[in-house]
């Protein structure tokens, strides 16, 4: 199953979007205009057509700003301290969220990606 | 009036009492096909005798509320398919506050108010996929006036009502709405054995001078979940015979 074309075809339902704006780099909900209830449904999507459990605050990256608060209370580094927290991400991913953290909520379809394959293969 | 129903499949939770029983009846009759939930073999027993003259046009499913391997098995065995979810379940300690075991007091919120609320959070992920679903939780009178020694028992049903009022707002919009019905004294289950312990007494105080059926919460129970009552949604309907409303 291709993640990328079946997110597409989930998120064009949902937000109702034409399939060719949708790119792994594309932000959710800066770009998409995604709400919390859509991010809801697009979890009970992704559960639904992927056959994996969605832990959504996770997928999300809900809590990324309260797990860099962790870091720094601990006196850790924050990246890899909030890589653990998000396994499906790759270091270089965390620090670049990290870098634009100000600029809005960093959310890409390629996180997304990242979940549903790295719980696709523990499944 | 015609009843009108657009689903079909209706959970209810704590199915082996008597108003779950009775209200099965009505929704059979109405074309509906209710799933009871049960806690033991003496329960399952209890619904099979009850409604042994409809066999085929219900399902029971296993539930320990409050035991969360329980829920987790609940939704894949029913089918990931749901219309409404009806919730007459409820855990009874009554204790004055002040003498209250630490233990069991906070067991009892962790039942019936933590598990509650993934409880809803499944069924409301399950109705999503529809985008349609209805749900009635079954509060009580005593939600709004406790008698003393039923503080646990209140605050419990203040907060499940909160659970469900706030569904009802965050998914009205999604075609997943909710109402909480406030029963007073009923003739039925744990009702019944307090009336006849105390009822005279009792009674005078209700404005209509009688407690409420079970017949009728049944009754009110099916208007709710039927269409043309879906507009009633996140709010508390009060059915006491006016018990709460005097001074």
């Amino acid at each position: 199953m291709n993640i990328l074309e079946e997110l597409k075809k989930i998120l064009t339902e949902l937000l109702d979007l034409d399939n060719g704006d949708i790119t792994p780099e594309t932000y959710l909900i800066q770009e998409l205009g995604a709400e919390s209830i859509d991010l809801l449904e697009l979890a009970v999507a992704i559960n639904s057509c992927f056959k994996i459990k969605v832990k959504d605050e996770e997928i999300f990256l809900t809590r990324f700003r309260l797990h860099l608060t962790e870091a720094e209370q601990r006196k850790e580094d924050a990246v890899p301290y909030v890589a653990t927290k998000y396994p499906f991400l790759t270091a270089q991913r965390v620090e670049e969220i990290i870098k634009n953290i100000g600029k809005g909520p960093q959310l890409k379809v390629k996180d997304v990606m990242g979940y549903i394959a790295f719980h696709s293969k523990e499944a | 009036m015609n009843l009108t129903f657009s689903g079909k499949r209706a959970l209810i939770i704590g199915g082996t009492c008597e108003l779950a029983l009775t209200l099965a009846q009505h929704m059979i009759a109405s074309a509906l096909f209710p799933i009871l939930t049960h806690r033991s073999e003496a329960g399952l027993k209890a619904i099979h005798r009850e409604l042994l003259p409809f066999t085929g046009k219900y399902e029971t499913a296993y539930l320990e509320f409050g035991t969360r391997e329980s829920l987790q098995t609940l939704f894949p065995r029913i089918g990931e398919d749901l219309d409404y979810l009806v919730d007459f379940a409820q855990g009874n300690y009554e204790n004055l506050i002040a003498s209250a075991d630490e233990e069991t007091l906070y067991r009892y919120f962790t039942e019936n108010v933590s598990f509650r609320a993934e409880l809803l959070k499944t069924a409301a992920r399950v109705m999503l996929k529809k985008r349609r679903g209805r749900l009635v939780f079954i509060s009580s009178a005593a939600a709004e006036s406790p008698n003393p020694g039923q503080g646990f028992y209140a605050a419990s049903k203040l907060a499940s009502e909160a659970l469900y009022r706030s569904m009802g707002l965050e998914l009205g919009g999604r075609g997943i709405t909710t109402v909480i019905l406030r029963p007073g004294y009923v003739t039925a289950g744990r009702g019944k054995a307090f009336l006849n312990a105390r009822g005279e007494d009792i009674l005078e105080k209700i404005p209509v001078k009688r407690a409420i059926t079970g017949e009728e919460i049944a009754e009110t129970v099916l208007f709710l979940l039927a269409d043309s009552a879906s507009a009633i949604n996140a709010t508390v309907i009060t059915m006491d015979g006016g018990l709460t409303s005097r001074k």
